[in-house]
């Protein structure tokens, strides 16, 4: 029996190539995208998860309002950890990390620039789950400039994993001992390093500085600790240790500080959210966003059920062909028992047939998914570990639901009526095929706006005018590795033919430091009078290289001798302060944390804003100072054989510095780079917008033909009575069009909602949200539903009608 | 009024191929009412497709009105139908969709009549098939006799010249199915062209002449009088 039935559902699928290859290739391609988001879902939230004691990990997070700056930040004053482990036996162990720049390493002569470093307590290994393959993880960080480095680092510098004992030295001068090897840190960790620094080789550690956050703090509770009950006693503690020093720098309590509407308070995050839901700035590594996990979850659910729908819908259309065939078999004695089993055998079995050629899809397209993704997602056998099961269950599920309507409707029918072909008024079940429809291009044209609207940002971003000119800038880095050689190198590289400026700081709006401070009206500390602002160091070629407009006063000089104490200040920072004209106003700055010496700087000229942070953040107050830093060196060519002059200017390094290699960008790819995650959600967007497209296109393909076919006779006559083909081309495209525009209807407010509040939203600086959008999303949306409808259409409007008039 | 000549027609399937029609010559004057007979796979409905011009001949020659149509595209056939020929089909087809007067008007609207005279027009048709009452029902909520006399009235709408009736009363019990031959009749003696296909020797009785068809030729024609 079942031989029989694999047997009609084998032939019947052959000779309907068409139809199965639609319904096969649709199921397949969205179960393949569903797979693939799976996957990428699935990484986003193991991360951190390789900590056997991930659950009782939590970060000291700092949470500040001042000078009308207000944050939460990933860092902690360095004596934090030390004094949460003595106050409170609650907590286990506690670990900081210091995070700090890349280092040339050497080996043999040659410097290779190493970018993924920090400093780490002794205690790391307690907290952390970081298995150490050579060396003993109890002493390994605890001495003066000795240094853990990964399996892989001990291969390329040492050409074996037992490196332990083996030395290593950082920018052709400081020595470091390998103390441990660890094995590679998991791509899903939120810190990713391969040199770990032993924090007693920086000073900076043992200070009791409660005013200076740089420490990236993580305490590892006792078994069954409540943490929202710890994180109550915070504030006790921090008055307890930090309102001394408060007292000498401000002169006011904590209480006092919190009635002025400033704030300084110590937060946790647990270790398993850092990656995808951390609130602060500041954090070590890259961060997830919980939100596009959201989103991906979401577009793959919706891709999932387009497909499902689409599968359904159209197995369900196809059997109305099949009446005939219950007709003879029940004749012939088949029960309905039978029949039902019959279609649902077919359907499983196609069902079936589509989740494998899924799989291979998705396993074709896992490079190229990666690429775009930025990840490293493989296959591994506990992914198939669950996946297998889960794709059993999904194939008997679907099978049965897209085979039940069949089954159930087709096997119930009277023998004799279903000969006679009276079986066609019962299967117009036209509501719920529409709201399918509907549903399925709501989803498209959701997608489509959203897929836009990202474009529209980027492009936006590319094209504003930032206040100042990236383009033909290049940037030497790490120029501080050159020393007191540095500022020959500046002359020289001046004097370059093709260069027209060059500006030696790190402090650069792309990429670079950034330093933060309060800055007072008088020379007194009042928070009342003080504004929180960036602080950049600076040379007089900075404004000139980078093209910053001068609003008011005038750039610093080295002619003025009294240079040395002008400061320069933005227009939101002027704004702030309430000065329009640079004359005779005075900043002062504390010159240390604890005492009470305040210098004061004379403002000499109001730049332009520029944005010298992200787009998604506003221009704040910034201040530039005419001082020395050795960061990097920009350089402004005006020459148009760039690759000669970069020959140039790395024989210039080459001669100050044999033994470091330079290393050089350009200042408007490091600004693209700044808004890589934008871009690449916005070509995963793309993506998944056209596999939306598609397999929703193949529905509507598929159900115009039934359509079509449903309508042959009503054709016919109309076409014997003298309708045109137009005409018809007309009417039977006039009903899925009309539900595409419903389809608009319901997209294009829940898309305006969507993109304004979660994407654009998170950039200070976007485009409101644009009607046209919608329009374009909508034509493009109603082209598309045409030209697949207009096939079957036409296709149906010359038909012979002599043909679907035959009376038998 | 209608002229053809040499008339043929093949059906191809991917092995064999049939002759449908082979050579077949008819002249009908205009004002005639001819019943075509024959068994079973003779061709008869195969020459009414051709005659109702919704299928081409693969060869020989047919003129309607004077004019040679069979090479006309589509669009010409389509063109020239709807403003000359009524159908009439053994299984009524009609639109399951529409009312009785919508399915009645929809041959005007392909002509372009304006809604007015639509109306008007429709209903008086329907009124002289008697089934005014019944306008805004749907076709199966009709008696097959009732619905062919829908038909008939959508086939007569537009004052057709010819009318080709595919066994008009093949799905009728015989007394609906005399009423049917009365208003083909009557509509014969108004000036219509009819050309009946029929299996029924009955039927074949209300017409002037019977064409007799065996395999896609004619055989035999009696003149009735």
């Amino acid at each position: 029996m079942i031989k029989n039935y694999i047997k009609t559902a084998f032939r019947n699928l052959l000779k309907n190539k068409g139809f199965t290859a639609i319904n096969i290739l649709g199921l397949a391609l969205g179960l393949a995208t569903c797979l693939l988001i799976v996957f990428y879902v699935f990484d986003e939230l193991s991360f951190d998860r390789f900590n056997t004691k991930a659950d009782r990990i939590y970060r000291v997070n700092e949470n500040v309002k001042f000078g009308g700056n207000e944050g939460i930040y990933a860092e902690c004053p360095a004596p934090t950890a030390a004094a949460l482990k003595s106050d409170f036996p609650e907590i286990e162990q506690v670990t900081r990390f210091r995070q700090r720049g890349g280092n040339q390493v050497k080996k043999g002569n040659l410097n290779i620039q190493e970018d993924n470093m920090v400093y780490a307590d002794p205690t790391l290994f307690d907290v952390f789950t970081l298995p150490m393959i050579d060396g003993s993880p109890k002493t390994a960080l605890s001495t003066t400039h000795s240094v853990v480095i990964t399996e892989k680092m001990a291969l390329k510098y040492f050409n074996t994993t037992k490196a332990a004992g083996k030395v290593l030295t950082f920018n052709d001068t400081s020595l470091y001992k390998v103390t441990g090897v660890i094995k590679n840190i998991p791509k899903q960790s939120h810190f990713n390093f391969d040199f770990i620094l032993s924090m007693p080789s920086l000073s900076e550690s043992k200070e009791d500085a409660w005013f200076s956050s740089n420490f990236d703090t993580y305490i590892l509770f006792r078994p069954g600790v409540d943490a929202k009950k710890f994180e109550a006693k915070l504030p006790e503690f921090l008055r307890k240790h930090a309102e001394p020093q408060l007292q000498s720098i401000l002169h006011m309590t904590f209480a006092k500080l919190e009635q002025t509407g400033d704030y300084f308070r110590l937060s946790l995050t647990p270790l398993l959210k850092i990656h995808l839901e951390s609130p602060t700035k500041y954090d070590m590594g890259n961060k997830g966003d919980i939100k596009i996990v959201y989103i991906f979850s979401a577009i793959a659910i919706f891709i999932l059920l387009i497909a499902c729908v689409n599968f359904m819908n159209l197995s369900t259309a196809r059997s109305a062909n099949r009446a005939k065939e219950v007709g003879v078999r029940k004749v012939l004695g088949s029960s309905r028992k039978y029949l039902i089993a019959q279609f649902l055998t077919e359907s499983v079995m196609v069902t079936l047939v589509s989740a494998i050629i899924a799989v291979a899809i998705a396993r074709g397209f896992l490079g190229l998914f990666n690429q775009v993704s930025a990840k490293e997602l493989a296959v591994t056998p506990q992914i198939i570990g669950w996946l297998l099961p889960v794709m059993i269950v999904f194939v008997i599920v679907v099978g049965c639901l897209a085979g039940s309507y069949p089954a159930l409707f087709l096997s119930g029918f009277q023998p004799i009526e279903v000969l006679k072909g009276k079986l066609a008024a019962g299967f117009k079940g036209g509501v719920f095929r529409s709201s399918l429809v509907v549903f399925q291009f709501a989803i498209s044209i959701f997608l489509i706006i959203g897929t836009i609207v990202i474009y529209n940002q980027l492009k936006y971003i590319q094209n504003k005018n930032v206040g100042y000119d990236r383009d033909h800038v290049f940037i030497v880095n790490q120029v501080w590795t050159l020393g007191n050689k540095a500022k020959t190198f500046k002359q020289e590289i001046k004097q370059l033919a093709g260069v027209k400026s060059a500006t030696m700081t790190g402090f650069l709006p792309t990429s670079g430091y950034n330093n933060n401070s309060s800055l007072f009206k008088d020379p007194v500390l009042d928070s009342k009078r003080a504004i929180q602002s960036s602080i950049w160091n600076v040379d007089e070629d900075y404004i000139p290289t980078l093209g910053i407009k001068m609003k008011a006063g005038r750039n610093f000089s080295s002619d003025m001798k009294t240079d040395s104490s002008a400061i320069i200040i933005n227009e939101a920072a002027a704004q702030l302060l309430g000065f329009t004209s640079p004359a005779n106003q005075l900043l002062y700055l504390p010159m240390d944390s604890k005492a009470k010496v305040m210098k004061p700087f004379h403002i000499i000229g109001i730049i332009k804003d520029f944005n010298f942070k992200s787009l998604r953040e506003n221009v704040t107050p910034l201040v530039l100072f005419d001082s020395e830093d050795t960061g990097a060196l920009s350089v402004r060519i005006n020459s148009t054989n760039i690759p000669a002059l970069l020959e140039q200017v790395k024989a210039k390094w080459k001669a100050v510095s044999p033994n470091l290699q330079i290393s050089y960008s350009f200042m408007d790819e490091d600004f693209d780079n700044n808004y890589r995650t934008e871009q690449r959600i916005g070509q995963i967007a793309i993506s998944f917008t056209t596999l939306a497209i598609i397999i929703a296109c193949l529905g509507l393909f598929g159900l115009a033909a039934y359509a079509a076919e449903q309508r042959t006779k009503e054709i016919g006559i109309r076409k014997v009575l003298g309708a045109s083909i137009t005409g018809i081309v007309r009417m039977l495209s006039k009903d899925f069009l009309m539900l595409v525009l419903i389809a608009i209807l319901i997209a294009a407010p829940l898309a305006w909602w969507a993109m304004t509040k979660w994407f654009l939203q998170g950039f200070a600086y976007h485009q409101p949200f644009q009607w046209w959008v919608v329009i374009l999303a909508g034509i493009s949306a109603v082209l598309i539903a045409f030209v697949t409808i207009s096939f079957q259409s036409i296709k149906a409007a010359l038909a012979n009608p002599v043909k679907s008039l035959r009376s038998e | 009024m209608i002229k053809i000549t040499d008339l043929e027609k093949f059906y191809r399937t991917e092995e064999v191929e049939t002759i449908a029609l082979n050579k077949l010559s008819i002249h009908v004057n205009t004002g005639e009412f001819v019943a075509i007979m024959g068994p079973s796979g003779c061709g008869k409905s195969t020459l009414l497709n051709i005659l109702g011009m919704l299928d081409d001949p693969d060869g020989g020659s047919y003129v309607f009105n004077g004019i040679e149509v069979a090479h006309f595209n589509e669009r010409k056939r389509a063109d020239l139908r709807k403003h000359n020929i009524g159908f009439v089909f053994q299984s009524f087809n009609l639109i399951d969709e529409l009312t009785v007067f919508e399915n009645v008007e929809l041959p005007l609207i392909y002509t372009g009549v304006p809604s007015s005279e639509r109306v008007k027009r429709v209903e008086e048709v329907l009124d002289k098939m008697q089934i005014m009452h019944r306008r805004n029902h749907y076709p199966q909520q009709l008696s097959g006799g009732q619905q062919q006399r829908v038909a008939i009235a959508r086939a007569v709408v537009n004052k057709p010249k010819l009318i080709l009736a595919d066994e008009p009363t093949g799905n009728l019990d015989s007394s609906n199915g005399n009423d049917v031959m009365e208003l083909l009749t009557d509509l014969n003696e108004q000036g219509t062209t009819i050309i009946m296909v029929t299996h029924s020797e009955h039927d074949a009785r209300y017409s002037h002449r019977i064409i007799r068809l065996l395999d896609g030729t004619t055989v035999m024609e009696n003149i009735m009088i």
